[in-house]
């Protein structure tokens, strides 16, 4: 875990070094008017302020020792630092995001494992394609439509095609502001879970599949146990330990997927954050936040390294950590 | 080659030809890669299928062929990479008609060398002899003002790069089948070309993220111990990074072209190879066939990708399948974003990022029409992996 994480930001540190560019060219900007001479003295007084004199593995090292401290310098273009922006954006992204995952998980669990009882039935084919079509949907063009189609002068205008909350929300009484940041949320949230849907309910029918042509199934049928008996205490529950795996393959999906669309209904969350110090190429934001979502993400497998050994008493977790 | 031309039925049915068989049995399979094949014809012919010169015309008495002669190095190397690739599949059905089964493999490794070899001398030689034009006759206007004659235009007499403000943002027409953009491109011709830079980022970025994969996991598998665990490690923290922020952070520090999108969309999608290629090399390196092979002081690039490789590769091409499909769809997202190739090219996620306008009309077609374009391409791109993934797993086939 932790050479993990210091891998992590190895790697985020090594990508800005690797990449071609003079940092400090760029912060004297374009050509000036001046001399040779002084240009030198203030390129080189820059060097020294930005610590870029100093061998790279020390460079490094600052900056490993300001990262651990939360410190990630400030940000070029809000001149704010950067973790009071990401403070403030996190758990954005995180209700976003775990909404999505909630709603994930609810819908496909009994779809999977209705698609796998009625198995080559009508409802399987048919959940089947649609859910393979709906996985091959472009996430940025289902957001752009339905924000065109509902959201907008020119076809139906149901919900607000950006933002988190109207103008006046912090005036609302409690129910009133959920109601609103709801309405806000629908769409963004429908576009971070269709594509989950597709992969868990697959996962779900499938591990479902293997488990009811087992032969500990048939022995339970054997038994006289009622269908739904033997679908939910002895399939079912076996089927829901790999699911539980899943969530560690669906957690960076989710997080990229929601770059795309924080920046589509302009949530201010840690996604459009990235894009927009992409897009400004404001380097310390960008660097923050790739190692963030590292560190969330190994953050999301331990947690489901945890549900495992929980959810399947055949693994201790002892011996998984040696 | 001297060998004989005759049908071998004692031959039997070889692997491939198992795994063919099964794949064209479905018809949703046959479909999806019409489709690809669809695509991959469009996209090659994109010149002669769109473009704002004509393929014939008469100036002054004299014939000309304006888009034979405005064809760029580009274009010229999509048209021989087509046609070494038609003469692969070609090759490979000949194999397996008079090849005896136990040198087809050499024979076919050889031919890939081969055709590789004169591909990537083309594309050299090509963009050092095909000269830079530009050609900025307007010869719509000459045909209008009776200059010349018997001109016969493309089937979309547009250019992908030609502007005009007088059309911009008009819906579909009879005159712009699909519509025009914010500078007043015509849609379908951004299309045609478009399908060019998507189908190339997926096949190279996929070549080099397998490339990748498959030699770092080898190498692990093989060694396994030590290199094996560091190895591993290195994977897990390339993973451990969300790949769509680790693309996009990449894609900060670098300057944006279309080379660099496909490169850092390969170097960040080979962990799953290399994965998956380590555990099946864990497992074949105490295979009776590699410890021979061992034996027989073979060079070690020999034992891992001429005997061990061979029996790891059908999976690796599925992953590739669906490698194409997510590289697309990541090239179409950065696009989309505004980290993808600059504006006049015409790329598929561009032309859809300008369909809420800048005033904030949603210009339906400009939506509409990129976004299928993308989905259906994706789709194609997965049907054909499932059908695959199906084809040559063999449980799969005995419970379906």
């Amino acid at each position: 875990m932790i050479p993990t994480l210091l891998g992590i930001t190895i790697m985020v540190f090594a990508i800005s070094r690797i990449a071609p560019g003079d940092p400090v060219a760029l912060s004297m900007g374009p050509g000036g008017q001046m001399d040779a001479e002084r240009a030198a003295d203030v390129r080189e007084a820059r060097m020294k302020l930005y610590g870029l004199d100093r061998p790279v593995p020390i460079q490094y090292a600052k900056w490993l020792w300001r990262v651990v401290r939360f410190d990630f310098g400030d940000s070029i273009k809000h001149h704010r630092p950067v973790t009071e922006l990401i403070a403030e954006r996190l758990p954005i992204t995180l209700t976003l995001n775990l909404l999505a995952f909630v709603i994930i998980y609810t819908v496909s669990l009994p779809l999977g494992v209705l698609a796998a009882v009625r198995h080559q039935k009508l409802f399987d084919r048919l959940s089947s394609v649609i859910l393979f079509m709906l996985w091959a949907l472009p996430s940025m063009w289902v957001g752009q439509m339905l924000i065109g189609y509902f959201c907008g002068p020119t076809f139906m205008n149901w919900f607000p095609p950006a933002g988190l909350s109207s103008n006046n929300a912090d005036a609302l009484p409690f129910f009133s502001w959920l109601a609103d940041r709801l309405w806000h949320l629908a769409l963004p949230v429908l576009c971070l879970t269709y594509a989950g849907f597709a992969y868990l309910t697959k996962q779900v029918r499938a591990g479902m599949l293997d488990n009811l042509r087992a032969d500990y199934v048939r022995t339970a049928r054997a038994k006289g146990l009622a269908n739904w008996q033997v679908v939910f205490y002895h399939a079912f529950r076996n089927s829901v330990i790999p699911v539980i795996t899943i969530m560690a393959t669906l957690l960076p999906a989710m997080f990229g997927g929601s770059v795309i669309i924080e920046s589509i209904f302009s949530i201010p969350g840690m996604g459009r954050l990235a894009f927009e110090a992409v897009t400004t190429r404001d380097y310390n934001v960008v660097m923050a936040v790739a190692t963030i979502a590292g560190v969330l993400n190994l953050a999301g497998l331990l947690l489901a390294d945890i549900a495992y050994a929980v959810a399947d008493p055949r693994i201790s977790f002892e011996a998984t950590i040696e | 080659m001297s060998r004989p031309q005759k049908e071998h039925s004692d031959w039997g049915t070889s692997y491939g030809e198992m795994v063919a068989k099964e794949f064209f049995k479905s018809r949703l399979c046959r479909v999806s890669l019409a489709v690809i094949i669809f695509l991959f014809a469009v996209a090659v012919l994109a010149p002669f299928l769109a473009n704002d010169k004509p393929l014939v015309i008469r100036i002054d008495g004299a014939l000309r062929f304006p888009i034979v002669g405005n064809l760029k190095a580009a274009d010229y190397s999509i048209f021989l990479a087509a046609t070494l690739g038609m003469t692969m599949l070609f090759l490979i059905r000949r194999n397996h008609r008079c090849i005896e089964p136990s040198i087809r493999g050499q024979v076919l490794w050889r031919q890939i060398y081969i055709s590789s070899t004169i591909l990537l001398i083309g594309i050299v030689l090509l963009f050092i002899f095909v000269p830079k034009r530009l050609d900025a006759t307007n010869y719509k206007a000459l045909v209008a003002n009776g200059e010349a004659t018997d001109a016969v235009f493309a089937p979309i007499p547009y250019g992908y790069e030609r502007t005009d403000l007088g059309v911009r943002e008009q819906p579909p027409n009879k005159k712009h089948w699909l519509g025009t953009d914010d500078v007043g491109s015509d849609v379908l011709c951004r299309l045609i070309h478009g399908s060019r830079i998507s189908l190339s980022v997926g096949f190279v970025a996929v070549g080099i993220s397998s490339i990748i994969g498959v030699m770092v996991g080898a190498v692990l598998g093989y060694f396994g111990g030590k290199v094996d665990f560091i190895g591993m490690r290195f994977v897990e923290i390339m993973m451990a990074i969300p790949v769509f922020f680790l693309i996009i952070t990449i894609v900060a520090f670098f300057p944006r072209s279309l080379l660099n999108i496909m490169i850092i969309i390969g170097i960040t999608t080979w962990t799953g190879n290399a994965r998956f290629i380590r555990a099946e090399f864990l497992k074949l390196r105490n295979e009776d066939f590699v410890q021979a092979a061992k034996v027989f002081g073979l060079p070690l690039r020999s034992i891992l990708f001429r005997h061990m490789l061979p029996n790891a590769v059908a999976p690796v091409l599925v992953n590739a399948t669906f490698g194409i499909a997510g590289a697309i769809f990541v090239e179409a997202a950065l696009s989309f974003l505004g980290f993808g190739v600059a504006p006049p090219a015409p790329s598929w996620g561009q032309m859809l990022s300008l369909g809420i306008g800048t005033t904030g009309r949603f210009l339906w077609w400009l939506s509409l029409f990129p976004g299928l374009a993308i989905f259906f391409t994706v789709m194609a791109y997965n049907l054909v992996g499932e059908g695959l993934r199906d084809a040559i797993d063999p449980r799969l086939r005995k419970a379906a």
